[in-house]
């Protein structure tokens, strides 16, 4: 499963397309099953005055929705992991939430825990 | 400092007028990414993971306090209110928005400042020794030749679309504290024996895929011909460097390929041709220029504050604190003061704008208005009389400022990673911070001693991992963080390349890894050796049983 | 349409190409002025300027300028391609024309020629654009004067900063 991300050209914010619209948050973001509608919506979604480098992520099947699968991409989606009050991870929501427990997203052997900071 | 006068300002005025119109013409779409991103990137202004990053210009490290809360400013204004001091004495905005960096530009601008040159295939930021006209060690005023430089190398005509990235560093003084050996140009002020001024001029240095210590091309360059010879080397570099792959394109890729030798004579017989008065500049404008450094106005004071040394005796943390960081001067009764970024547990290189304001405040009162930003991340209030140590101390403590670790195991470089960087493969500032907490406890930390420990989240090098005592190289393995360690790097007078430890670790077990290497290096060393000289003597064996016994 | 810009003193303007760009395969007309690509001219070109017709040569971005310098005197354009635009060898290439050879003749910048780069184009000995980027002579020159000030010399012999400070 893929979809379709890019930056904003007039912010840089990280936006997914949806069926002719760029939204913020990943729980929006349109979901292709096949190889033909992932790429209709790039060609659909070539806007060089709205956003930036459009590209394809592959999607996974989370508990509870969907989450990206490549690392980085969930990085894209949350925001700053030594941050947790900046980005979009900061709105919280399900869909944000799906993205922090998903499978495999402490990434190495054992649990990577985020640090706490004091402040 | 250097300051402006109607040119720089018009200067400065025009390149931000001109960025205005090329937004714009972006915005509107005459103009398209493609042949746009060279002229942000020009200006500054990258696309990272979550929005655009402005890296604004700090000339060879040099900041004012007018300049400071500047920053501070933009950093409420048009970010998240903090911003990242970088390994090339810069700072970073890292929540920016496209549309609002013209008024950023002249914001900067009113304080004389830009950000020109800091990304791009052009020559960078002119990088210098934080200690610049405070340390006795210094043949010269190396900001005197960077500031030079930094004029000369404004909108090159010819050099502004190089094969890659330039960058160039001066240093004056024995101790290196610019890494200069890892540039692709490396100035090392010496004076001959018969006294006269010059350059050893180093080149091909630097680190990413294919680190170099970069060697010296020239041994005595007189200082009146640098201009015309920085032209030589960039007409080779510009004629010759490969523009076929972007990973072949440093400068030290062609100075390999060629050989030291080879490379210095192209260089050689191009200066020879180069009408040299008409580059090289006259003595009035050297002049002019070295005026704007002159000795600031320090006051007659006795080398000992009884002051300060009975601050010291009464509080155990302000004696650490000046152990630490807190270095000689060359005038009597003042003193160089590190202010550390690496309180454990942060970002490592990240200030507030709050922050800012305080340090701003404490140039402006303590530090005859100057405050400096080394390679390392951290800042520093050169001028500080030691009678004024305390009060400085007890201002950062209360900013979150005081931690007494500069050069120690938790004095960490870390690039902003995968957080934040499009062009990373793993984060860094989690491990910084792992390894930092680990460490955290000051007589743990003073008890090992000088120890550089320097994290990359990507091949490009930016946290400088290949020159770490203990490097640290974040890697994409199947999809997951790993991280190489490498010994026995050194960014210093001594420069090297690490060498590689043993296979990659996973993010968690990194600072357990750093903590065994560190109880190698305390049991094994001996008279006073720092780990990197324990690690000289000893080589890798011992360190990497250590780490790699139990992966049976 | 005319597609050629030309500076001419402080102005620009439209001018008309005399000049037929021969391609290595294709003959060399007869008469009229033709711009060779390097290799030929180094083969060809001494018979035409022989004959008293106007020539230039083609200059690829790792063609070194050096091997036109004996024949330098009696050539009339050096059209320097701009393949990508982001590959600044013809500048280097304009600038040593100008600066070290003397070039007196015409200097061409052809292939991927973008406004934003006007000020660069000029500044290292440029007199002659094609623009691929649609730009009239206005804004060309609008774009090259964007500084008032610079901080270098170039071919241009506009004083540099220093030399404006004190004179």
């Amino acid at each position: 499963m893929k979809a379709l991300t890019a930056n904003r050209l007039l912010d840089g914010e990280v936006v997914f397309w949806n069926a002719g619209d760029w939204k913020t948050r990943f729980g929006e973001a349109q979901l292709f099953e096949g190889e033909e509608a992932a790429q209709a919506a790039v060609a659909e979604a070539n806007q060089p005055t709205v956003i930036v480098e459009p590209y394809l992520i592959d999607v996974a099947a989370e508990e509870g929705g969907f989450a990206p699968v490549a690392f980085r991409e969930r990085i894209r989606a949350l925001g700053p992991q030594n941050h947790p009050q900046h980005g979009k991870q900061a709105e919280g929501g399900h869909d944000i939430e799906v993205i922090q427990h998903a499978h495999g997203v402490a990434r190495s052997a054992g649990r990577h825990n985020l640090i706490k900071l004091k402040k | 400092m250097y300051r402006y006068d109607a040119i720089d300002k018009a200067f400065v005025a025009d390149r931000t007028a001109e960025f205005a119109g090329q937004v714009a013409r972006r915005l509107s779409g005459e103009i398209t990414e493609d042949q746009f991103k060279p002229l942000r990137l020009m200006n500054g202004l990258y696309l990272q993971l979550h929005a655009y990053m402005l890296r604004v210009a700090v000339p060879y490290g040099t900041l004012s306090p007018v300049q400071l809360r500047q920053l501070a400013s933009i950093a409420r204004t048009y970010d998240k209110g903090y911003g990242h001091f970088t390994t090339r004495q810069n700072i970073q905005f890292h929540w920016i928005k496209l549309a609002d960096t013209p008024a950023i530009l002249n914001e900067l601008a009113e304080v004389e400042m830009h950000a020109l040159q800091t990304s791009g295939n052009c020559i960078r930021n002119i990088t210098s020794d934080p200690r610049a006209g405070a340390t006795a060690e210094e043949v010269d005023d190396p900001r005197v030749w960077s500031e030079v430089i930094r004029q000369w190398s404004a909108i090159h005509p010819e050099f502004s679309f190089l094969p890659r990235k330039f960058k160039i560093a001066v240093t004056a003084a024995p101790k290196d504290r610019t890494a200069a050996k890892l540039h692709d140009i490396g100035l090392i002020l010496r004076r001959a024996r018969d006294g006269s001024l010059g350059f050893e001029v180093i080149a091909g240095g630097g680190m990413g895929r294919t680190p170099y210590v970069g060697p010296t091309i020239r041994q005595h360059l007189p200082v009146g011909s640098l201009l015309s010879y920085l032209e030589a080397i960039l007409r080779v570099y510009n004629r010759h460097g490969r523009r076929d792959n972007i990973y072949k394109a440093r400068i030290k890729i062609l100075v390999a390929q060629l050989g030291a030798e080879e490379f210095a004579r192209q260089v050689e017989a191009e200066w020879e041709q180069i009408d040299q008065p008409s580059v090289d500049l006259p003595d009035t404008e050297l002049a002019r220029v070295r005026g704007f450094f002159d000795t600031p106005a320090f006051v007659s004071l006795p080398p000992k504050s009884e002051a300060f040394e009975a601050a010291k005796a009464a509080d155990p943390a302000l004696a650490r604190f000046a152990r630490n960081n807190v270095h000689p001067h060359k005038q009597p009764g003042y003193a160089i003061v590190d202010i550390s970024l690496k309180a454990p547990g942060e970002t490592p290189g990240d200030a507030t704008a709050e922050q800012m304001d305080v340090v701003a405040d404490l140039g402006e009162r303590y530090s005859l208005g100057e405050i400096r930003v080394t390679h390392e991340q951290n800042l520093v209030l050169p001028h500080v009389r030691l009678d004024d140590v305390a009060a400085v101390f007890a201002a950062l403590k209360a900013a979150g400022l005081a931690t007494a670790n500069i050069n120690l195991v938790s004095d960490i470089i870390a690039c902003p990673g995968l957080d934040y960087c499009a062009l990373a493969n793993a984060r860094a500032i989690p491990i910084a911070q792992d390894i930092a907490l680990k460490f955290a406890e000051p007589e743990k930390a003073e008890l090992i001693g000088e120890l550089k420990i320097k994290i990359s989240g990507c091949i490009n090098a930016c946290g400088h991992h290949h020159v770490g005592h203990i490097g640290i190289l974040g890697v994409d393995k199947k999809g997951e963080e790993f991280y190489q360690l490498t010994l026995g790097g050194s960014a210093a007078e001594d420069a090297e390349v690490g060498k590689i430890l043993g296979p990659g670790l996973p993010a968690n077990k990194v600072a357990d890894a750093v903590d065994q290497l560190v109880d190698v290096y305390l049991r094994e060393r001996k008279d006073g050796e720092r780990f990197l000289d324990t690690y000289r003597r000893t080589g890798l064996t011992p360190f990497k049983e250590a780490v790699y016994a139990e992966a049976h | 349409m005319p597609k050629l810009i030309k500076l001419v003193g402080q102005t620009a303007e439209w001018a008309d190409d005399s000049y037929l760009l021969v391609a290595d395969e294709d003959p060399i007309p007869g008469q009229g002025d033709v711009v060779l690509p390097l290799a030929r001219f180094q083969a060809e070109g001494g018979a035409l300027l022989d004959e008293g017709r106007s020539v230039g040569v083609f200059l690829q971005a790792d063609q070194a300028v050096e091997d036109l310098a004996y024949d330098l005197p009696r050539l009339s354009l050096v059209a320097v391609n701009f393949a990508k635009f982001r590959d600044g060898r013809g500048f280097t290439s304009a600038r040593l024309l100008r600066e070290r050879f003397g070039f007196g003749g015409e200097i061409r910048a052809v292939g991927e020629v973008l406004r934003e780069q006007a000020s660069f184009f000029v500044r290292c000995g440029f007199d002659a654009f094609e623009p691929s980027d649609g730009s009239t002579p206005q804004e060309w020159l609008a774009a090259a004067h964007r500084f008032r000030h610079v901080y270098q010399r170039a071919a241009d012999n506009r004083p540099p900063a220093y030399v404006e400070r004190n004179g």
